[in-house]
């Protein structure tokens, strides 16, 4: 006597009356074994519809339609401005998650601990030179290229009407940009790091009714030192990555369900 | 007309929600075992997809609803529209651009590892508290915001506060960036519509270059320590050069216009001849 149930869901009996190819039966098998732990019939429909939406059969593009391919295929380099930043935003992460190994934030000692740790990597570390030069360049390149993008996008009226939003997002997201530069530009805390920070603290002091609070909060305190160099360090290496990161997703997400915008 | 097929689709899907119960009425009798706990509902009464959607109600049932009706609209408008350029909206991200900017941002991330090589960064002196340098300056993308800050002399001295100003210099410069980023923003609220190219709306374009001119004129006023002018001179520059940039560019772009929108329509109508 068998305790097994013979039913309906027997899945074995109708696996044997089905006849299946040995391919057939493994494929069958592996997947009635995992569908019984992790229910994936539930999840199917989603996987269905992403294979459909990343494979989608799109119209003839507005430019093949109406050859306009020679009207303006020389603008197509400022068509991958966008992708070109996002590029130099993984280069700037890569490099600088290595940077990350040997960098201190710490103002102790003279000269302070952080700079004698990039004078480290710029004279005793194998690459550490390249790598600087690397994280430095390609976060210049950032936002020159999301400028140009910023501009490109204004001149050929791709912010126009389904795409407002992505342009509002894409202002907090140059914004972001630049205080990614500024916080990093203070980390090797040189005298241009240094009075850079100053003219911070005084900007950040300057804005009406919050600006003790903003002066604390950002710098940690009115006067520059450790604490401002440990928010810097933290700003630059944990918080903006994960929002900017987050954001990009948002931005690129947007483009991709809107398409990118041609002019006629 | 949409209305009524609105109704017959609903109709047919409760017709066909109907049968697919009557057909699984049979399975549902009860079994004659009459084991188990009783905690867990029996597989039988496990809805199937199209069963879950029908069933839906309220707020969850109007969504669909809903998104059908606009589905139909935009396809009916679709077909009735007689504008020629809004047929198409956008080129697909995939394949088309992401192939294209896979080439190109590979060429350029060789450009930025070249740089690298051979533009190395410099490490200045370390900070030091006690003595401040001739030259303080941001990095370069900063230069506007840092010009901005040195408006003080746009900022009115009011007559009813005695010659007073009303905010310091440095609060006016700082509330200038959020002024200047405040009218980015508020940009495509203000142009709609369908013109896509410079020449269709000289009027922003020109907008656009005096505002990049700005960009660049008050970049040069924030090093103007640095700056071979006069700085009463480079002052008055910052303000005038963007508006003669603008100035150009609209009387360019519009005596461009006629000749060019003349092509431009051509082309669209040989093509798609309005009904």
């Amino acid at each position: 006597m068998s305790i097994e149930r013979k039913d309906d869901y027997d899945h074995g009996e109708w696996m044997r009356e089905k006849n299946l190819t040995p391919v057939e039966t493994t494929f069958l098998t592996a997947l009635i074994w995992m569908d019984k732990r992790f229910r994936i019939v539930d999840y199917l429909e989603i996987l269905e519809t992403l294979y459909y939406r990343v494979n989608l059969q799109m119209p003839k593009s507005h430019t093949e339609q109406y050859n306009l391919d020679n009207k303006f295929w020389y603008w197509y380099p400022l068509y991958a401005l966008g992708s070109f930043s996002t590029i130099a935003y993984v280069v700037a992460a890569v490099s600088g998650a290595l940077l990350g190994f040997y960098y201190a934030p710490a103002t102790t000692g003279d000269p302070s601990s952080a700079y004698n740790q990039l004078a480290f990597i710029m004279t005793d570390l194998n690459f550490g030179f390249m790598l600087r030069s690397l994280h430095r360049w390609s976060a210049q390149v950032m936002v020159a290229a999301v400028f140009l993008h910023m501009l490109r996008v204004y001149f050929t009226g791709a912010y126009k009407e389904p795409r407002e939003l992505n342009w509002i997002i894409g202002i907090i997201l140059i914004s972001l940009t630049m205080v990614f530069g500024y916080t990093g530009y203070l980390l090797p805390w040189d005298q241009l790091a240094f009075w850079a920070g100053q003219i911070g603290v005084e900007m950040s002091l300057s804005i009406p009714l919050a600006g003790e609070w903003v002066a604390q909060l950002v710098f940690g305190g009115f006067s520059l030192g450790q604490a401002t160099l440990q928010r810097m360090y933290i700003l630059h290496v944990f918080f903006l990555p994960f929002v900017v990161t987050t954001i990009i997703g948002v931005h690129i997400a947007i483009v991709w369900i809107q398409g990118i915008a041609e002019p006629h | 007309m949409t209305d009524n097929e609105q109704t017959d689709n609903t109709g047919e899907a409760q017709a066909d929600g109907g049968s697919d119960s009557a057909e699984s009425g049979p399975r549902q009798d009860p079994r004659p075992d009459g084991g188990g706990t009783g905690i867990v509902p029996p597989d039988d009464e496990t809805p199937t997809w199209s069963e879950r959607k029908q069933r839906t109600q309220g707020l969850s049932r109007l969504t669909y609803e809903y998104f059908e009706r606009a589905r139909s609209e935009d396809q009916d408008l679709r077909q009735e529209s007689s504008y020629v350029e809004r047929d198409v909206l956008a080129f697909p991200t995939w394949p088309h651009e992401m192939i294209r900017n896979l080439s190109l941002t590979s060429f350029f991330v060789g450009m930025i590892i070249f740089l690298a090589a051979t533009l190395p960064p410099h490490l200045g002196p370390p900070a030091d508290p006690s003595s401040t340098p001739a030259v303080i300056l941001p990095d370069w993308y900063l230069y506007w915001s840092f010009g901005l800050l040195k408006l003080g002399p746009l900022n009115p001295e009011l007559a009813i506060l005695g010659g007073e100003k009303l905010l310091a210099d440095r609060t006016y410069g700082v509330m200038a960036n959020v002024v200047i980023v405040g009218i980015i923003a508020i940009v495509p609220f203000l142009n709609k519509g369908s013109a896509r190219r410079p020449v269709e709306q000289p009027f922003w374009a020109a907008f656009g270059m005096a505002g990049l001119a700005f960009a660049w004129t008050i970049s040069a006023l924030s090093i103007k320590n640095l700056v071979p002018i006069d700085a009463h001179l480079l002052f008055d520059l910052t303000f005038l050069l963007p508006v003669v940039v603008g100035t150009i560019t609209y009387a360019v772009l519009k005596s461009m216009r006629e000749g060019y929108m003349f092509d431009l329509n051509r082309r669209y109508y040989r093509l798609r001849p309005p009904k």
